[in-house]
């Protein structure tokens, strides 16, 4: 088995490498899918046996290397989730002027997720770490580097350095206290410590708001495989060091632990949700709603951890359990999506939402696996989102159900906004399908694109099954997944999901019959004849360009019903001639109000903060001989009253 | 499998004929009420049948999503049918009986005809998706707490543990099942499209909300949208009876009231509806709202009472 994984991370690397020399260029890419393809079947082979390979955690700071149950299920994710998106860069790298240095950090980051999983002292899974950040900065850089692109990754490396530093800090100490090879076990304020700075430096990586700035800027921008795999897994990778700490090596977690994060994970779905169904642009829309989604399986993970303290280990495994089955629905749907966002910028040229239209038709490769990754995301039955979804609403209850009155309450609240927030994600993606892929072009560019090359079409139409099978089989999938939890108590097993206390969730029986209605209906109302063609009716208004709808417009409703909340900016100015009226401009935006109002008194406080500090520093020799003569003194002062040696 | 649990499942299929039957009562007893004769119940049959005979349409440009999407809904509502228990009872027709499978099936539904409405791209269809779609929002949240309140007392979301827990007049004494009640019937009039959330009868595209995706419809496939409609009315009217209504005796008497409370809420529609206008869009998260308050205080009265 590990000679097996060995193998796939040697390929890997030979693809990374491959992919500098210009003459091995055409080698790198299939060798680092052989990679990838290995490391998913090696992955795979380790959690369905369940035996651990390689060594085990350790205090020690020499590297080592393993996978165990939990390392593997993420290893697997990762992997199968690079497949596609390797696939996909082939074509879209083909004859960039970019595509080797693209090509060779595509392979890096992947490596550096797999380090980060299967390291097993602290050391190695910091350097993973920090690769895994630098990585996929270094590709954006590559494929663009005009100022705002700049800006965009600074912020992000500086957001995700100055929040990582609680990875640090968590790890260091575990690591001094004996805690990783599970040795000792830490005290109430070390642990309440070390919880801390694990929340603040893993909920950074992932994408928790409010610590969640950096995500939509620096998604967005990236190349389109790297913004999937950023998307689809690297956010996943921190949730992994976050069940570690928290469910491994803090366990049992303190009660404040998962209510904590079931609020953090509350205000991540809410607030992810609803800014990407206000964005006009596909990546950055994603970006936002990748913030929604961590937002869920954080719910679901702090939900564990609660329904742990109150003594329900088996609703806690459960719970668990839907939280890995939406990592791995949100990495099929959210690789899906990115690619598919990358195949059609490669096709139209731009990502607007208001100016693409009606490629469903014109790009079927593509578009019919997106629509499938956009009723996924929304979360309808039988499709990848829905069974997680359910049993993180199913455990949400549990808490009213058998909590005491804060818990119940909390559980109370969290159900409610995860509710809203699912109706808000099928908002959201009906509008993308919608003003994407349905209705006529809206520009040239549009009407004229054509499907693309047979290797992303492969890809994509490979993640839609995906997407199905996640729907159909969840049941077969939860008690393994359930089971990967320290300590846990798997839910029984079958075709469907029966869960005690459930009216129970059996996709299987729900396809079956959706499909016999569904398709008696067609046969019926398809007897009448073949329906004529027409122009569509719309209340006898004559199909304008101008008079469509876009995406301010669909989301208009609620954006009025929420403006307390998103508080949108809009201003019209009307240009008036000689009392005509020649021109009326008008521009509406949301801002992000965590930008505004959180950081933006931040970043201008750090900024005055910085003009004092730097009035210190006059350049006058006698000023800083005057500092020193006053630091002395103080030390001295200090010594006399005994507060130092 | 009992004979009680046979004739259930014959009275969840019966109720796919009876939905329009249900539908046509309360606009007949509305029109009763507001002076006029108004048309005989039977008359959403009468329409289902003139539709059917009609050859449909397909407009241009338009896609299979825009085809399927009446399959998809008339799905979503003829599983939900099978979803809900009827007098406590109910086959195992492999879809399971869970109070929050249903919320995510009708989902199902309100997804398809949003994306038919995108498919056409018709300015008056896109203004109902979009209303609808906002309403879901609250909608959902305070459904899925209704659901929690309403299941407190089984410990279960399963309908038919749900709907045998409520039986008798004990859980009435606690607070927390008379909000769970009043929130249960705020949500679903919105679900149903009712007023004072939409007003069904309308011909006036401008207010329209669940109407509003149907516009481009003709034939055979208008005919199953406007069963769905029909369906999903029932199917919320089964439901507050089979969760709030009263109970007792054996399965067929237990029937009898079910179908006995089915027609007082309709009388009750009826009144409502004469009595109340429909509310501007903007309002109706608000009266959404207070279900979510009415829900909150009715658990902060059973932890009271459990504590």
């Amino acid at each position: 088995m590990s000679a097996l994984l060995w193998a796939a991370v040697a390929a890997l690397g030979a693809g990374t490498l491959a992919a500098i020399p210009r003459a091995t260029l055409r080698a790198a890419i299939p060798l680092q899918i052989a990679g990838a393809a290995a490391l998913a079947a090696g992955a795979i082979a380790v959690v369905a046996r369940g035996t651990p390979v390689g060594a085990a955690f350790g205090d020690g700071l020499g590297p080592s290397f393993g996978l165990d149950g939990l390392s593997a299920f993420f290893l697997a994710v990762v992997s199968l989730a690079a497949l596609p998106a390797l696939l996909a860069a082939g074509d879209a790298l083909r004859g960039s002027p970019m595509a080797r240095p693209l090509i060779a950090l595509t392979g890096l980051f992947v490596l550096a997720l797999a380090g980060v999983l299967a390291a097993r002292d602290a050391l190695t899974f910091l350097a993973f770490w920090e690769l895994m950040t630098l990585a996929p900065a270094s590709a954006i850089l590559v494929a663009r580097r005009d100022a705002p692109v700049r800006n965009a990754v600074f912020v992000y490396l500086a957001i995700t350095h100055v929040g990582g530093a609680g990875v640090w800090l968590a790890l260091l100490t575990l690591a001094h206290e004996g805690v990783l090879s599970g040795g000792a076990a830490l005290g109430g304020g070390l642990q309440a410590l070390v919880i801390a700075a694990a929340i603040v430096g893993f909920g950074t990586k992932a994408g928790l708001a409010p610590l969640h700035a950096w995500l939509p800027r620096a998604h967005p921008v990236a190349p389109a495989h790297v913004s999937a795999l950023m998307s689809g897994v690297m956010i996943k990778v921190a949730l992994y060091g976050l069940i570690r700490v928290l469910l491994e090596w803090c366990a049992p977690a303190p009660l404040w632990a998962g209510l904590t994060l079931l609020a953090l994970g509350l205000v991540s779905a809410l607030a992810g949700v609803l800014y990407a169904l206000v964005q006009r642009e596909l990546k950055r829309l994603l970006a936002f709603s990748s913030i929604e989604n961590v937002g869920v399986i954080a719910v679901a993970l702090g939900a564990s951890l609660v329904l742990a303290d109150a003594g329900q280990p088996r609703w806690a495994a459960v719970a668990f359990g839907a939280a890995l089955l939406h990592v791995a629905a949100h990495a099929a749907f959210k690789t899906l999506l990115f690619l598919g966002a990358g195949a059609l910028s490669d096709a139209v040229g731009r990502l607007d939402l208001d100016r693409l239209g009606g490629l469903l038709t014109r790009m079927p490769g593509v578009g019919r696996p997106f629509l499938v990754g956009c009723a996924a995301i929304a979360g309808v039955p039988i499709l990848a989102g829905f069974a997680s979804e359910w049993l993180t609403l199913q455990s949400l209850l549990r808490l009213a159900f058998d909590g005491s009155a804060g818990v119940a309450v909390a559980g109370a609240l969290a159900a409610a906004g995860v509710a809203a927030s699912a109706a808000l994600a099928l908002f959201c993606f009906v509008k993308v399908a919608g003003l994407v892929l349905l209705g006529a072009p809206r520009t040239e560019a549009a009407a004229a694109a054509a499907d693309r090359p047979p290797a992303t079409r492969l890809a994509l139409a490979a993640l839609a099954a995906v997407c199905l099978a996640l729907g159909l089989l969840p049941a077969l999938l939860l008690p393994e997944l359930a089971a990967l939890a320290p300590g846990a108590i798997a839910p029984p097993s079958g075709a469907a999901i029966d869960l005690p206390g459930t009216g129970g969730l059996p996709p299987l029986g729900l396809v079956v019959a959706l499909g016999l209605v569904a398709a008696g209906v067609l046969v019926a109302t398809g007897r009448r004849g073949r329906a004529e063609a027409a122009p569509a009716w719309a209340c006898g208004q004559r199909d304008e360009p101008a008079l469509r709808w876009t995406s301010a417009g669909f989301t208009k409703t609620l954006r009025l019903v929420l403006e307390s909340v998103l508080r949108p900016e809009r201003e019209v100015t009307v240009h008036a001639r000689a009392g005509v009226v020649a021109e009326v401009t008008h521009r509406a935006e949301v801002p992000h109000l965590f930008d505004t109002a959180l950081y933006g008194p931040l970043w201008r406080g750090a900024q005055r903060a910085a003009g004092v500090a730097r009035r210190l520093q006059s350049g006058s020799l006698r000023m800083y001989l005057g500092y020193l003569a006053a630091l002395v003194v103080v030390l001295l002062a200090l010594v006399r009253i005994g507060v130092l040696g | 499998m009992s004979g009680a649990t046979v004739a259930a499942g014959a009275l969840q299929v019966a109720g796919a004929l009876l939905a329009p039957l249900a539908a046509g009562t309360v606009q007949t007893l509305k029109a009763r009420l507001q002076g006029r004769p108004g048309p005989t119940p039977l008359q959403p049959y009468r329409e289902l049948r003139r539709l059917w005979r009609k050859s449909g349409v397909r407009p241009v440009p338009s896609t299979f999503v825009y085809a399927l999407a009446p399959a998809v809904v008339v799905a979503s509502v003829a599983v939900a049918l099978l979803i809900v228990p009827i007098a406590g009872h109910a086959p195992d027709w492999g879809v399971g009986h869970d109070a929050l499978v249903l919320v995510g099936v009708l989902a199902l539904g309100r997804f398809a005809i949003a994306l038919a409405a995108w498919d056409t791209a018709s300015g008056f269809a896109l203004m109902g998706a979009a209303r609808d779609l906002t309403f879901a929002v609250f909608a959902e949240a305070v459904l899925v707490l209704a659901v929690l309140l309403a299941a407190l007392p089984a410990g279960s979301t399963d309908l038919t543990a749900m709907s045998a827990a409520a039986a008798g007049t004990g859980v009435w004494d606690d607070p927390a099942h008379w909000c769970a009640a009043l929130a249960f019937v705020l949500v679903a009039l919105a679900e149903a499209g009712r007023q004072p959330v939409d007003n069904p009868d309308t011909h006036l595209e401008l207010t329209m909300v669940h109407e509003g995706p149907l516009l481009e419809y003709a034939g055979r496939e208008l005919a199953v949208l406007q069963w769905a409609a029909a369906a999903r009315l029932w199917l919320l009217l089964v439901l507050v009876a089979e969760l709030f209504g009263p109970k007792g005796g054996g399965f067929w008497v237990q029937a009898a009231i079910l179908a006995a409370t089915v027609v007082v809420l309709c009388a009750g529609l009826a009144l409502t509806e004469t009595a109340l206008a429909k509310m501007r869009v903007l309002r109706v998260p608000l009266f959404l709202g207070g279900g979510a308050a009415l829900c909150l205080a009715g658990l902060g009265s059973w932890l009271a009472g459990a504590a």
